[in-house]
């Protein structure tokens, strides 16, 4: 598994200031940085930075044995022709691979990544893997009109992220193993948050929360029905959730505690920063990476709580329209040791820091990509600060585009590589704890 | 309806409120208020409607009571959905 939170990120904060709103009320919420896409990043490059040291670890026999590629996203870049299909070209996959995209909201990374689970039970074809990647990226424009766009809709725009996720799910789980069969899902007909328009998004805060609370609910008394012996509070040492922002999730985790295990107020507080805080630390540094956020939350939880020994996480996965599911796995020292190995945390230090008039300019569409652009080239002056001459080597990004036909090379940066899963155990020392 | 029952349960909308928002504690609460303007945020607002709701012991989905403009439709809503309506 690992996670890509993009080249610049956004203090929160000081957008809160730029923005003039009120900074007191913004801090109950949990925000502290969002990921932006530059215009050299594209769902594509978010995707492949994401899943290349994954693939690039395993040995070629293995990596051939990857028979299935789906990509799970909301920021599609063609009605027809699947993301999956650049992803695969670029990571060098094997041609006897199915190559699928999925589309569910928040809720594509689970559905993509429960396709993928039940490919390698089936065993339909015993030793495949299949690789999930979640990508999505927002470029933050409000569709005008209607009442329906409460003030709340102020959240999404210091909320709204851009990030990617890989998961390599085989027979032999390492990170995260699933408990198979312990799924309880919930999904009906809602318009809470949609992209009704090609690059924009549009939504009502009061109807997608309560309808998040409502499937949190639903899903877990779902799963309680067809596992024996299931406890909010005790079967699961950790949780991880859909986190469109922390404060969202510290409002649901209360009120499933008041609800399920009739706590108190002190000792809900108290679950909330043994259990679920440990998942919301990645999330806070990228803002709301939609299909695959409830991935970064458990990315956090295990690289960041404690696991002397082998511990069960329950995940809750929301999507708005809507589709939601809670279902659980473990995890163990080892796995913790393979995921910090990939160097998340410091990843997502050495991203450039943008300035609210770096920021701005991206805003107004500055070299941004459209959906549909027919041709385009990069132009580098457009990229801030030294992204492309001193980040990583051997990153992706977008050049051009030609007849729709998007090309992406490979950055020859000045910095250091990122480690590969695999590396020696040296390789853990600088991971920031 | 009676206006009873109606004027109990807009008093336990107002006690929700005071708890959920400290701020307006003691402050008259009007029909015509809307919650944003009281200071309530999504989360605040979602957990003034789950506290009311938990009071009743009303068990239905959440998202039947979003749309609501003010304090005074929310507590009509309330008192809707707790008499079967």
């Amino acid at each position: 598994m690992n996670v890509f939170g993009g080249s610049a990120f956004l203090d929160v904060m000081q957008l809160i200031s730029h923005r003039r709103l009120d900074s007191a009320r913004f801090e109950n919420l949990l925000m502290r940085q969002k990921t932006v896409a530059l215009p050299c990043e594209d769902p594509v490059t978010f995707g492949v930075n994401a899943a290349k040291p994954i693939v690039d670890a395993l040995p070629e026999a293995e990596k051939d044995r990857i028979e299935l590629l789906i990509t799970c996203t909301e920021s599609g870049i063609d009605f027809g022709k699947s993301l999956s299909t650049y992803i695969h070209h670029y990571l060098g996959l094997s041609r006897n691979c199915r190559l699928l995209e999925i589309k569910n909201a928040c809720y594509s990374g689970t559905a993509g990544f429960q396709m993928a689970v039940n490919f390698v039970l089936s065993q339909a074809s015993p030793g495949a893997k299949a690789l999930v990647v979640t990508t999505d990226i927002s470029r933050f424009t409000v569709v005008e009109g209607g009442d329906a766009l409460t003030e709340d809709w102020s959240f999404a725009e210091p909320s709204s992220g851009a990030g990617a996720t890989a998961m390599l799910i085989s027979d032999t789980p390492h990170i995260f193993q699933v408990d198979v069969g312990a799924n309880g899902y919930y999904g009906h007909e809602v318009m809470d948050t949609c992209r009704p328009t090609a690059d924009s998004e549009a939504g009502d805060a009061d109807l997608s929360l309560m309808s998040y609370l409502d499937c949190c609910e639903q899903t877990f008394l779902e799963y309680q029905r067809r596992v024996a012996d299931v406890d909010y509070r005790d079967s699961f040492q950790y949780l991880a959730f859909h986190t469109p922002f922390g404060g969202m999730v510290k409002g649901a985790h209360r009120t499933m505690m008041r609800k399920m295990t009739k706590s108190r107020r002190d000792d809900i507080e108290a679950d909330f920063e043994r259990r679920v805080s440990p998942g919301l630390r990645y999330c806070q540094r990228t803002g709301n990476i939609m299909g695959g956020t409830v991935y970064l939350s458990l990315a956090g939880t295990i690289d960041n709580a404690r696991f002397d020994t082998a511990q069960r996480i329950g995940v809750f996965s929301y999507g708005s329209g809507c589709c939601s599911e809670f279902y659980s796995g473990v995890a163990t020292p080892e796995g913790q040791r393979r995921l910090r190995a990939m160097g998340i945390s410091r990843h997502l230090d050495d991203r450039h820091s943008l300035s609210i008039e770096e920021y701005e300019r991206l805003l107004t569409g500055n070299g941004a990509v459209s959906f549909g652009t027919r041709n385009w080239k990069l132009d580098e002056s457009h990229v801030p600060g030294q992204v492309l001459a001193s980040g990583p080597k051997g990153r992706l990004v977008l050049e051009r585009i030609h007849e729709f036909h998007r090309e992406y090379r490979w950055n020859q940066g000045a910095g250091t590589e990122l480690p590969r899963q695999g590396q020696p155990r040296t390789a853990y020392a600088w991971v920031k704890e | 309806m009676t206006e009873q029952r109606h004027a109990e349960i807009f008093a336990l909308v107002r006690s929700n409120i005071y708890e959920v928002l400290p701020d307006v504690e003691g402050r008259e609460i009007k029909s015509d208020d809307r919650l944003t303007d009281l200071g309530a945020n999504s989360v605040d607002r979602a957990e003034i409607v789950m506290l009311a709701m938990e009071a009743l012991s009303l068990h239905i989905q959440r998202v039947e009571l979003s749309g609501v403009k003010n304090v005074g439709e929310l507590v009509d809503a309330l008192y809707a959905k707790s008499h079967g309506q």
